[in-house]
């Protein structure tokens, strides 16, 4: 919100300190400058008014109020003179008032419609708001002073009385400099026996327009229900000087101050005041207690202190801490609400730093343990690790045939769904950076959303060396003390239960892992195993065994016999020269003793095992 | 034989030795278990004792002698054996795997905080809008739910939103944990935006939470100003400016001295001298009170820290969305 520098200063005798002091003021205490221009003779302060502050803070009176309470100076209210003469009348209704709190009028006769004074023009321009004619002026003039919207109408072009009321289904109002705008039964509108002069608090309309011509006007300064207006401001589209105040919940008090202060700078004699308030807004009553304030501070400001600033900001302090609320100040309702007031007007910057005192340690958390385990030994590994978005869009959902959950209000097409997985986007990513990289290797440990939300570690090599990347998982199972993993044509199991899956597609080899399956079979505590001296007698082995008997079983099963060290297999193979049913293999034996050296004869006593358990033939 | 013979005939011969086979077989043969000097050790047994005297000294001069020059000769070999190496030819860095530089970041932010006892807890995703918005005493109709919902709210089909901010796991540990409870929440929070350099849809955040009989502002202020000076590695000035979420009353901005210009003003920090560095406030009596607590009796600080922008600070990063684009050629610089 734009502030006018000198408009502030009128509000005060002695001279205000400089832009940029009341800036930094207000930085600190208030609402955050945003920057400071110089025009002409005056300044425009940009003031960051807080959201609950903008019911008394939207005008130059609420920021004036502020830098009175902040610089302890007294504030100069501006003087109100009128002439309440004519007898003029016009019947006014509120329809409900929940949605109008307040309607306050006065009729204004033989107007002379011209432009405005310099120093009135000069006023609203610096706040960026257009000229239109003194009547006009007149009302936006108040709105940044006071705070509060004012809107005129052509007196005589009104037929009957006014309403304040829901508009009709199927109405229709055509607005100032705008196209004819449909309405319907949530729309408060300003009405006439004829129809709507206006929308409530957003815009006026056509038929009463203050014109050229205008001899008579009516004067409305009204309070009406923020949220409604609101939420027609938000359907319409419609933001206006009027709807962004009326959306916060001004003072219903106001609307006297207000429309007092428009006649007195019109300076022509008026109607006594209509004025509608059903239910009159009185101070309300917040009990604080001083040690709490201090104790939240974390400092120690004195009673004295503390009543001194809130009598500033305009509370009454009771006995018993008990505070009355102005009713500009709907924001305070509750005591945290007055801590707050002591602590920025106190300042913030004058509450010392404690350390809290230690109560216990942090506990350790085991997902994020084994998740900072797992992404390290990918890393070990030479994967990168990425992050995809959570989103996809129809390609990746056609392409994979996935099942998706749907996102409404999607930011596009291309990210309208959540992941179910991160293949395809470790793909693509891959497939990008192959036109920078020889080889690439990426992994990402993420959130997939199924039925449930659930975390996986992923990845994607960009060749089809599968058994690779075999040779990586075991590493990764192994970093993570996880011993029971076997592998199926495509899937890897713990136990009977599949974890993951390894596939293929456009050349890239890819995994994915159900995390949470992985943490719970992973172990860190390990016992260390006798390292031996003696040395290791290695044996090569070729012969037929049984077609469906599968190499991990073999392996497995050899690796149990006693002194066998480890195994590999480095030859398969099926076809010619072997009978069916069965699948020629070579072995590699690794043999070990911890407590001696093998001689041949125990050698060859293993060796023979190894043949019966395997049901071992030879090769014709 | 005699000694003279035996130390002139073994001069010659490691005189000749060419290789180290040779110089082996040299060693064998004098210093050897069954070598010559062995031999004649064998032969002073038989003799008096005043010739097993004089003899056994000159015995024991000769093999020192031939040790010594068996040893230089070893050294010798050794020293012929270096291998020629030029490391002025060009060759590839090794490659390395590599975390993400938000992983990294935030593994630096989650130390820190547990240095100071805070535990990190996770939070779901995908949230209720209770938890998301009402826990949070941002009720239907309050201004900032309709800000937050109808402008920056990812909505699902079938009910729930996607997180807008971390501090949606609040509630659900105060009800889980007994005071004092002191965690962070880390994690990826949602947010409808049109996205450019500086704005992201799926980005990270770290909530921090403290909640005890006696918490105050001015721990806040400690707490806040420890962290950054660990996580920047240098003194750190904070500021406290008033400021305004619905979940916490007082609600503050944290601001840091710009680490560019060191407050003097500069370009990163818009002339001010001060970089905002996160949100934080007191928590809200409705916020503790939805999380089955006494806000009479227990009080509490909580703050919402990005973990984006102090790494896009930190390595001087000018896009945000680089971090979801998988390019190695940006994620390889970490």
């Amino acid at each position: 919100m734009i502030f006018s520098y000198n408009y502030l200063q009128s509000f005060f005798k002695e001279p205000l300190p400089k832009p940029e002091k009341i800036a930094e003021i207000l930085t600190m205490h208030s609402f955050e400058n945003e920057y400071i221009e110089k025009r002409e003779n005056d300044y425009i302060l940009s003031v960051d008014v807080l959201p609950d502050r903008a019911g008394d803070c939207f005008s130059h009176t609420g920021i004036a109020r502020e830098l009175s309470v902040l610089l302890n100076r007294k504030i100069i209210y501006p003087k109100v003179k009128i002439k309440e003469t004519l007898k003029d009348k016009l019947p006014i209704k509120i329809e409900n008032s929940s949605d109008c709190l307040r309607y306050t009028a006065s009729i204004i006769k033989n107007v002379k419609i011209e432009e405005s004074p310099k120093w009135i023009k000069e006023k609203l321009e610096i706040c960026g708001i257009n000229s239109i004619n003194n009547i006009v002026d007149v009302t936006n003039y108040i709105m940044l002073e006071t705070g509060q919207p004012m809107h005129a109408f052509d007196y005589d072009k009104i037929v009957g009385g006014i309403t304040v009321r829901r508009a009709k289904k199927g109405e229709k109002i055509l607005l100032l400099k705008e196209k004819e705008q449909l309405l319907d039964e949530n729309i408060l509108v300003i009405a006439d026996d004829e129809g709507p002069l206006a929308i409530a608090g957003i815009k006026g309309g056509k038929k009463a327009e203050i014109t050229k011509e205008t001899k008579n006007i009516i004067l409305e300064s009204a309070n009406f229900n923020s949220k409604l207006i609101s939420q027609t401001a938000r359907k319409l589209n419609i933001r206006t000087d009027a709807s962004i105040r009326f959306e916060q919940n001004i003072d219903p008090n106001l609307t006297i101050n207000a429309i007092e202060r428009t006649l007195s700078l019109i300076s022509l004699p008026s109607s006594s005041k209509i004025d509608l308030y059903p239910k009159k807004l009185k101070p309300w009553k917040v009990k604080v207690s001083i040690k709490d304030i201090n104790d939240t501070l974390g400092i120690i400001v004195s009673e004295k202190e503390i009543i001194g600033i809130l009598t500033r900001l305009g509370f009454v302090v009771n006995k018993n801490m008990t505070i009355e609320v102005p009713t500009r100040r709907q924001d305070i309702t509750i005591p945290e609400n007055i801590t707050e007031e002591i602590g920025r007007i106190y300042g913030y910057d004058k509450i010392p730093l404690t350390l809290p005192s230690f109560s216990k340690p942090a506990q350790i958390n085991y997902d994020i343990f084994w998740q900072n385990k797992a992404k390290d030994t990918m890393k070990e590994l030479q994967y990168s690790e990425v992050f995809g978005y959570s989103f996809i869009g129809d390609q990746e959902k056609e392409e994979f045939n996935l099942s998706v959950r749907e996102i409404i209000n999607p930011t596009s097409s291309y990210y309208k769904y959540l992941r179910p997985t991160t293949i395809p986007q470790l793909i693509n990513f891959t497939k990008e950076n192959l036109k920078y990289f020889n080889k690439v290797k990426i992994f990402e440990l993420g959130k997939v959303f199924g039925k449930e939300e659930r975390i996986v570690l992923s990845g994607a090599v960009s060749n089809s060396d599968y058994l690779g990347v075999k040779s990586d998982i075991l590493a990764l199972f192994n970093s993570l003390g996880i011993n029971k993993v076997s592998f199926t044509k495509e899937e890897i199991k713990i136990g009977k239960d599949i974890i993951g899956k390894v596939g293929i597609k456009s050349g890239i080899t890819f995994f994915e892992f159900d995390f949470e399956k992985i943490q719970k079979n992973a172990i860190d505590n390990r016992e260390y195993k006798h390292v031996s001296y003696h040395p290791i007698a290695t044996r090569d082995i070729s012969g037929l065994v049984d077609d469906d008997l599968e190499i991990e079983k073999i392996i497995s099963k050899i690796e149990k016999i006693d002194l066998v060290k480890s195994v590999e297999v480095f030859d398969v193979f099926k076809g010619k020269n072997v009978p069916s049913g069965k699948k020629s293999i070579s072995l590699r034996v690794n043999l070990q003793s911890k407590e001696r050296t093998l001689d041949g004869q125990t050698i060859d006593r293993i060796i023979n095992k190894i043949k019966e358990t395997i049901n071992w033939e030879e090769r014709k | 034989m005699d000694i003279e013979n035996i130390k002139k005939e073994a001069l010659e011969k490691i005189e000749n030795i060419k290789d180290k086979n040779d110089l082996d077989l040299f060693r064998r043969d004098y210093l050897g278990k069954r070598g010559k000097i062995r031999d004649l050790f064998s032969l002073v047994k038989d003799l008096s004792i005043e010739e097993k005297k004089t003899l056994g000294q000159k015995i024991n001069q000769l093999a020192q002698e031939i040790e010594e020059i068996f040893l230089l000769k070893e050294k010798g070999f050794k020293k012929e054996k270096k291998e020629e190496i030029d490391l002025t030819l060009p060759v590839k860095m090794t490659e390395l795997g590599n975390l993400h530089p938000i992983t990294q970041v935030r593994r630096e932010m989650e130390r820190i905080f547990q240095l100071m006892g805070f535990s990190i807890v996770e939070g779901p995703e995908i949230e209720n809008e209770w938890y998301n918005f009402d826990a949070l005493n941002i009720p239907e109709g309050h201004p900032a739910r309709d800000a937050l919902s109808l402008g920056k709210t990812f909505y699902l089909k079938g009910g729930n939103v996607l997180r807008t901010q971390t501090s949606s796991a609040q509630v659900r540990y105060m009800k889980k944990i007994k005071p004092p409870i002191k965690i962070i929440v880390p994690g990826r929070v949602y947010r409808y935006e049109t996205t450019d350099a500086s704005h992201e849809t799926n980005f990270f955040q770290l909530e921090g939470l403290f909640i005890d009989e006696n918490v105050s502002v001015a721990n806040l202020k400690a707490v806040l100003k420890k962290f950054l000076e660990e996580f920047f590695k240098r003194e750190v000035e904070i500021r406290l400016r008033p400021s305004y979420f619905p979940f916490t009353e007082p609600s503050f901005e944290v601001d840091m001295v710009c680490t560019v210009c060191n407050g003097k003003g500069c370009s990163s920090c818009k002339k001010t001298g001060w970089v905002e560095i996160l949100g934080s406030g007191m928590v809200h009596p409705n916020v503790i009170k939805n999380g089955g607590l006494d806000p009479k009796k227990y009080k509490g600080f909580a703050f919402g820290l990005s973990i984006d922008r102090p790494t896009m600070m930190k390595y001087k990063i000018n896009d945000i969305r680089l971090f979801h684009s998988g390019n190695l050629n940006f994620l390889k610089q970490f």
